[in-house]
């Protein structure tokens, strides 16, 4: 019964891809300075979206239908947070509920009660030749599912983006100082609306790598609180690419460590080993909060001379 | 929708989220003169308790509950006798002698279920090794297909699954994985993998809300506690007859022969959600 490190690894990668994809779009909603908790929303609608998607054209249609279907509850939210002026907190909530509602509702019009069980086709995962030969990293990180290659070239452009282009100070500036970012000639409400829209694009795409890349099939509430999770990875990596990257390999990790821990039949209460990604979570958090690296304008409302 | 067709009565329902609704789901359906109400889930039984004794003319029915009163009926499942024959089949088809149990969460009639499963295991193969895990919910296919992973790296090549819509990751990755087979429950699961799904432990609820039904309509009913197991066909093993030919004949013979001795009532598993821990 031993433990394959290797394979640990890659199964903690496979697990930090969805995370990861969503707070990605997450750090980009908060760099704007608007905290989106329909981010749990974007992403269930993007798995019912991955579904009838694929069902109609495969695979492909099926990631594309979830982006559509992310972007979708992100322009809720942008027309009711940025133009509506209302509550974003209250706002991002109404948005994950309406869509886990509407996405079981539509779910068992469409399927019927006995459900589209594991109808869907998937990806599997590809070798990069060479890289995938490397000890111990090379299956961990180069035999995954092609989005997952996806993710580290979006990661690294997102680096890029953020800290190196025009537009990327304008999304800073508008999460910074929004009343700075008008004088400058920027439309903060314009800035935050696209974030938002990038946001719940890759809350779709995250949705839809559950289903199209992970599981093959739709559960009503399958995102299970993976959106909310990637929220808190997005603190817990300090508002940075790279610290995002890294927050949700760990966060992967730890939920690997809790399902093998399981499968080792020690006479322990499950119930401990089910709280240990978010006990260790816990730990890191309060163990490397040392200066604040939110963004100064981060939840707060766009006040009249900022629009 | 089978009591509606062939009782003529009138049917409707609601779907709950929260404890704090079914108070009131059971109050709305007792006030508006609904003669049978079913709540299935042993988290019913609270509710009913409390409600039942304002509608006295409406019979509360919960699943999986023990207590009953005058109008409060708790239908219990006998989940252990199916899954004892479960386990009969999943430790000879398993090469490994690893058997894997995943449940959403520990609800007795999945304890139960195991319990049963893992003691057949143990008579057909003393030296096998059963795993539990529970995901903790539901709904999380993804994390199921993981636990099933997990379990399946340490050796696994059997699973009994009792998740729910989180369990269809548990059959997705069998048929990812070569020489790894499914007990699914619940309800005849053989058709959603069928090429990795030994069988399934099924509960056939329509036929048990029926027989119910059919006895209120005719005015012989009695409240109690109903325990349905495998002699009112309630409970029952289904084999997966695509994979028939994967379980040795020896013994579905002896699935045969235990399953007759439970419906003439010479043999029952232990029904305690608190048998001896396997290790």
């Amino acid at each position: 019964m031993s433990i394959d490190a290797a394979e640990f690894l890659q199964a903690s990668v496979r697990t930090a891809t969805p995370l990861a994809l969503a707070a990605y779009g997450e750090l980009v909603v908060e760099r704007a300075g608007v905290i989106n908790l329909g981010l749990e929303g974007a992403m269930i609608a993007g798995s019912f979206g991955a579904l009838v998607g694929a069902g109609v054209g495969g695979v492909g249609a099926g990631f594309a239908v979830a982006v559509g279907a992310g972007c979708a509850t992100a322009a809720v939210m942008a027309l009711v947070v940025l133009w509506l002026r209302a509550d974003a907190v209250i706002a991002g909530t109404a948005v994950t509920l309406l869509s886990l509602g509407l996405t079981g509702t539509l779910y068992r019009a469409l399927y019927g009660v006995q459900g589209a069980a594991l109808s869907v086709p998937t990806i599997a995962p590809v070798a990069v030749p060479g890289l995938s030969l490397l000890p111990l990293v090379g299956r961990a990180f180069f035999e995954q599912p092609a989005v997952t290659y996806a993710l580290y070239i979006l990661g690294a452009l997102l680096w890029w983006w953020i800290s190196r282009t025009h537009a990327g100070l304008a999304l800073r500036a508008t999460g910074e100082r929004p009343a700075a970012a008008l004088a400058a000639g920027l439309s903060p409400v314009r800035v935050r609306a696209w974030a938002l829209v990038f946001g719940g694009a890759m809350g779709g795409l995250a949705g839809g790598v559950l289903v199209l890349a992970q599981v093959g099939t739709f559960a009503e509430g399958m995102s299970a609180g993976r959106g909310f999770i990637a929220i808190a990875i997005v603190v817990l990596g300090r508002w940075t690419p790279v610290g995002v990257t890294g927050a949700a390999l760990l966060f992967g990790a730890a939920s690997q460590v809790q399902y093998v821990f399981q499968s080792l039949g020690w006479p322990v209460p499950y119930q401990l080993f089910l709280a240990l990604p978010y006990v260790l979570t816990l730990l890191v958090l309060a163990g490397t909060q040392r200066r604040a690296a939110a963004p100064a304008a981060l939840g707060a409302p766009l006040a009249e001379e900022a629009r | 929708m089978r009591i509606h067709d062939s009782l003529g009565a009138q049917v409707s329902h609601i779907q709950t989220k929260t404890p704090a609704e079914f108070d009131e789901n059971f109050r709305q359906y007792g006030a508006k003169g609904y003669s049978l109400v079913f709540g299935h889930g042993f988290e019913f039984q609270d509710a009913a308790a409390r409600v039942a004794p304002d509608f006295p003319k409406t019979i509360f029915v919960t699943t999986g509950g023990t207590r009953s009163s005058a109008n409060v009926v708790a239908m219990s499942f006998a989940f252990e006798q199916p899954s004892y024959l479960a386990g009969l089949v999943a430790a000879s088809v398993s090469k490994s002698g690893i058997i894997g149990c995943i449940g959403g969460t520990e609800l007795p009639p999945v304890r139960a279920g195991f319990d049963a499963f893992s003691q057949a295991v143990h008579v057909v193969n003393p030296n096998a090794k059963v795993l539990t895990a529970y995901i903790g919910n539901w709904d999380d296919a993804g994390a199921g297909k993981e636990q099933a992973l997990a379990q399946i790296a340490r050796g696994a090549d059997v699973i009994y699954q009792n998740a729910d819509a989180a369990g269809l990751g548990i059959f997705q990755a069998a048929k990812e994985t070569p020489h790894v087979f499914i007990i699914g429950s619940n309800s005849n699961q053989n058709n959603v993998a069928p090429t990795v799904t030994l069988g399934s432990v099924v509960i056939d609820l329509p036929n048990a809300f029926m027989s119910l039904a059919r006895e209120v309509k005719s005015g012989k009913f009695t409240a109690r506690a109903h325990v349905l197991d495998t002699r009112s066909g309630v409970m029952k093993w289904v084999l997966n007859p695509q994979l028939r030919s994967v379980v040795p004949p020896r013994t579905l013979q002896l699935v045969d022969s235990v399953e007759h001795q439970m419906q003439a009532g010479t043999f029952a598993p232990p029904a305690s959600p608190r048998a001896p821990e396997e290790k």
